[in-house]
């Protein structure tokens, strides 16, 4: 299963969007990123469903993300 | 025997839940926020944000818009500075603690801003029409109190808050004596309320917020690490983190949240009639004591604060005979020059603040040691 990794820019952006996403029925869970990127927080949302709509869910709440990327699940 | 009525400086005792989460927080919450992916990084980041989650659902805030400070002076201080970085004019409510207007005429002071100070009537409609007439093109923002720290006078901020979002002003609040007693929302016209942690939402001390509408960024006070941006040498622009510099203060914000937990559990309104009710229960028996002077005017609202003095006596060596009884209240000018000299209380106050573990046999008891102590022949000799 791919995985999308959705970088933040903050902790407490990446709770937010966590529980947006789980509100919404996007299972996702927070997870420290395995390679640091510059503009982040350390922190990333791993979603583990659609991902296009759970980000432009995060873009319709204006939860700020830096970066995605895909992985497997 | 100790019994407090000193609350207005800091509430004690804390209710059980808070020296319970207190305790859970040194047992659990050792790790740092927003830094690390370790377990107990992981969970303290959580029962951080769950703090945050929790103070922005009492006020009505998102919890990225919640930044804990280590108290409400730190609060201020950040708002005051951070608005009005700039420069611009500015307005002070005449019952401002020291932790705003210290700020405020500093800047002045340094020639960096303009500072009005607009005094509070027992007439509302007066204390509006006041600030209104101060109101320029170039104010930047309004502090006023929810309730001054010497007497507890309420003043209709949320007129003056008005008048600032029709000019498009930053109503900055200083809820220090009000948060925990009355029902504070940000949407009453708040843009920054600034409020202590250990006081009415009975945290521990060395905790205060700042909650802001996000519609006046802040220049941060300081800079420094954030858990975020590691690499670039400029602070982060996103809250709360770029106001947050540093390791926060965990397992206060942690009493925070299991202070407010207790006040919806117990219910704001019944805190406040309670208090109320030991005020004036305290306020009649007062009234049968020779030279009481009550600082209340009819026509003003008031939160539960009673400044009173007896005749002549100062009220630094009545409070400190009945400190000798066990008795806990401030006298002097409780670091609030503005409200004293509005005043005219030149000697201060004895201010009498109770909180929600106060009963009425404490009033009763304190009321007959205030009638025990000036029978005493050291004050029917002198006073």
């Amino acid at each position: 299963m791919t995985v999308c990794i959705v970088e933040m820019p903050s902790y407490t952006y990446a709770v937010k969007g966590e529980k947006l996403l789980s509100s919404r029925g996007y299972p996702c869970k927070i997870k420290r990123n395995t390679n640091a990127s510059p503009g982040s927080c350390g922190y990333s949302l791993f979603i583990y469903s659609s991902s296009e709509k759970a980000v432009s869910i995060l873009e319709q709440y204006r939860i700020p993300y830096t970066r995605i990327s895909y992985g497997g699940g | 025997m100790l019994i407090n009525f000193d609350n207005a400086a800091t509430t004690f005792p804390k209710p059980l839940c808070v020296r319970k989460a207190v305790a859970e927080a040194m047992e659990n919450f050792g790790g740092n926020a927003g830094r690390g992916g370790h377990p107990l990084a992981m969970r303290t980041s959580a029962a951080l944000y769950s703090a945050r989650e929790t103070a922005a659902g009492f006020f009505g805030a998102s919890p990225e818009n919640v930044i804990f400070t280590m108290n409400c002076t730190y609060a201020l201080n950040m708002a005051i500075q951070g608005i009005m970085s700039g420069g611009g004019h500015m307005i002070i409510s005449g019952i401002e603690h020291n932790s705003a207007a210290r700020p405020a005429a500093a800047l002045a002071a340094k020639g960096c801003i303009t500072l009005s100070v607009a005094p509070v009537y027992a007439d509302d409609e007066l204390t509006a029409e006041t600030f209104r007439s101060l109101m320029r093109e170039d104010t930047k923002a309004v502090v006023c109190t929810l309730a001054g720290n010497v007497t507890g006078q309420i003043p209709p901020w949320k007129r003056i808050a008005a008048l600032c979002r029709e000019r498009d002003i930053c109503f900055i609040a200083d809820g220090a004596q009000a948060c925990g007693i009355l029902d504070i929302k940000m949407s009453d016209g708040i843009n920054i309320l600034c409020t202590a942690g250990h006081k009415g939402l009975y945290g521990i001390t060395g905790t205060g917020l700042l909650i802001t509408d996000g519609r006046y960024p802040l220049t941060p006070l300081i800079q420094g690490g954030t858990g975020s941006s590691s690499l670039s040498l400029v602070q982060p622009g996103l809250l709360p983190e770029s106001l947050e510099s540093g390791t926060p203060c965990i397992i206060g914000a942690m009493s925070v949240k299991a202070g407010i937990d207790f006040i919806q559990k117990q219910n704001i309104s019944r805190i406040r009639y309670h208090e109320e009710n030991l005020c004036s229960r305290f306020i009649s028996r007062l009234k049968g004591i020779h030279g009481a002077v009550i600082y209340r005017e009819s026509g003003a609202a008031y939160a539960p604060v009673v400044s009173f003095n007896i005749g002549d006596i100062p009220p630094e060596l009545l409070a400190a005979d009945l400190a000798e009884k066990g008795f806990c209240l401030r006298a002097g000018f409780h670091c609030a020059a503005l409200a004293h000299t509005q005043l005219g209380t030149q000697n201060g106050t004895i201010r009498f603040s109770p909180a929600f573990f106060n009963t009425e046999h404490d009033v009763d008891a304190l009321a007959n040691s205030i009638k025990y102590v000036l029978d005493s022949e050291k004050y029917q000799k002198n006073y």
